[in-house]
C-alpha cells in the first residue's frame, strides 16, 4: 500500500527540503528566544521562539518518520513491533501514525501562536475550542482519504497571519515585514497546492514552492544578523530611532 | 536598555575611547543620569574608563560589543515581526 503522496522520484528530495526547513526554523527559534533572553521584558519575543521551535519539531518529526517509511530503518522497526503485540499493523504503519501526527499538530500549534502574537487577551475557552479544531484536524490529516484537512487547515492559519503582518506593515513599511509577508504568502500558496498533491507532480511543486519560502526566511535572517554588524545602525539615539523604516524620507 | 545601548554605540564609535562629558552630551544625559548609568555599565563590564594624560577616556569592552550587537538584532527582530 501506498501511504505517502511522494511520487518515486522525488522520494529523498523531499527530506533534504524538510531538512533545510527544519534548519531556518530552528535558527529563528533560537534568534527570537536569545533576543528574549537579553532582557526577558517582550514576552512575544519568547513565544514567537516557541512557535518557530514547534514548527522546527514538526519538521524533525516529519523527516524522522519519512526516513523510516523510506528505508525502514532496523532499530525502529523493532520498536514497533514490540508496540504492536496484536501484528494487525506494520512497523511502518505505526511510525507513520505517529510521526505524521506529530508533525500535523505541532505545525498547527506554531502557526496558531505566530498568529495570536500581536493580538490581545484570549478567554481560556477560546484557546480550548482551537485546541480541539486544531487536534481534530491533525487527527483526521493522518487518514490517507483526509489529508488535505490538514493543509486546508494551515492554509487557513497563514492567510490570518499574512493578514497580521500586512497590518504590521502598513504602519512600519519595513523591508523585513514585507519579506515576512511574501515568505507567509508562498507558504500558504504551496498549502493549497499540497491539497492537489493526489496529482504526484503537485506533491513535489508544492514541495518546491515551500522551499522557496524557507529560502527566503533564510534571507530574512541573514538581513537581521547582517544588519547588526553595520557601523552605527540607528545614529547615535537608538531610543529616539522607532520610525525608522524602509522608506526613503522625501528630504 | 535603550540608554545603555545609545551610550555603547557612541563609544564604540570613538575607538580610541570619548570622554565623559562627550559621552554626556551626544547620549543627551543630565549629569545625574550619566553617573548612575555609567556605574551601571561598568559593574556589568561593558565598558572601562582608562587614565590619560588629560584625564579619563570611556571605551568599549568586548562584552560591551557583544551586547551592543544582540540588543541591535533584538530591535531588528521586534520591529520585523511588529513585537
Amino acid at each position: 500500500m501506498k501511504i505517502v503522496l511522494t511520487p518515486d522520484w522525488f522520494l529523498g528530495k523531499d527530506i533534504l527540503i524538510d531538512s533545510f526547513s527544519f534548519i531556518v526554523l530552528i535558527i529563528f527559534s533560537v534568534l527570537a528566544i536569545r533576543s528574549y533572553k537579553l532582557n526577558k521584558k517582550n514576552r512575544n519575543l519568547l513565544y514567537l521562539g516557541t512557535g518557530f521551535g514547534l514548527i522546527a519539531l514538526a519538521q524533525m518529526a516529519c523527516i524522522f518518520t519519512k526516513l523510516i517509511l523510506y528505508y525502514d530503518i532496523g532499530p525502529a522497526q523493532a520498536i514497533g513491533q514490540a508496540i504492536i503485540i496484536g501484528q494487525f499493523l506494520s512497523s511502518v504503519n505505526i511510525f507513520y501514525y505517529i510521526g505524521f501526527f506529530f508533525h500535523n499538530f505541532l505545525i498547527l500549534v506554531g502557526f496558531y501562536i505566530i498568529y495570536r502574537l500581536p493580538q490581545k487577551k484570549m478567554y481560556i475557552g477560546d484557546y480550548a475550542l482551537v485546541l480541539y479544531f486544531i487536534l481534530l484536524s491533525a487527527i483526521l490529516s493522518v487518514y490517507e482519504g483526509f489529508f488535505y484537512f490538514f493543509h486546508l487547515t494551515a492554509f487557513v492559519l497563514l492567510v490570518l497571519i499574512v493578514n497580521n503582518y500586512y497590518g504590521i506593515y502598513k504602519e512600519n513599511r519595513f523591508v523585513n515585514t514585507r519579506l515576512l509577508i511574501i515568505a507567509f504568502s508562498i507558504l500558504a500558496f504551496a498549502q493549497l497546492v499540497y491539497v492537489l498533491s493526489k496529482v504526484g507532480i503537485l506533491f513535489a511543486v508544492a514541495n518546491i514552492i515551500e522551499l522557496i519560502s524557507y529560502v527566503i526566511l533564510l534571507f530574512l535572517i541573514i538581513r537581521i544578523l547582517k544588519y547588526g554588524e553595520k557601523k552605527k545602525p540607528y545614529g547615535y539615539n537608538i531610543r529616539h530611532a522607532d520610525n525608522r523604516s524602509g522608506k526613503k524620507r522625501g528630504h | 536598555m535603550d540608554i545603555i545601548s545609545d551610550m555603547l554605540t557612541i563609544v564604540q564609535e570613538r575607538n580610541g575611547g570619548i570622554k565623559p562629558t562627550h559621552l554626556m552630551y551626544k547620549a543627551n544625559l543630565s549629569h545625574n543620569q550619566m553617573k548612575v548609568y555609567l556605574n551601571e555599565l561598568i559593574k556589568k563590564n561593558l565598558i572601562e574608563k582608562n587614565a590619560v594624560k588629560n584625564g579619563v577616556r570611556i571605551i568599549i569592552t568586548k562584552h560591551g560589543r557583544d551586547f551592543l550587537l544582540q540588543y541591535i538584532r533584538m530591535k531588528e527582530f521586534e520591529k520585523t515581526f511588529g513585537l
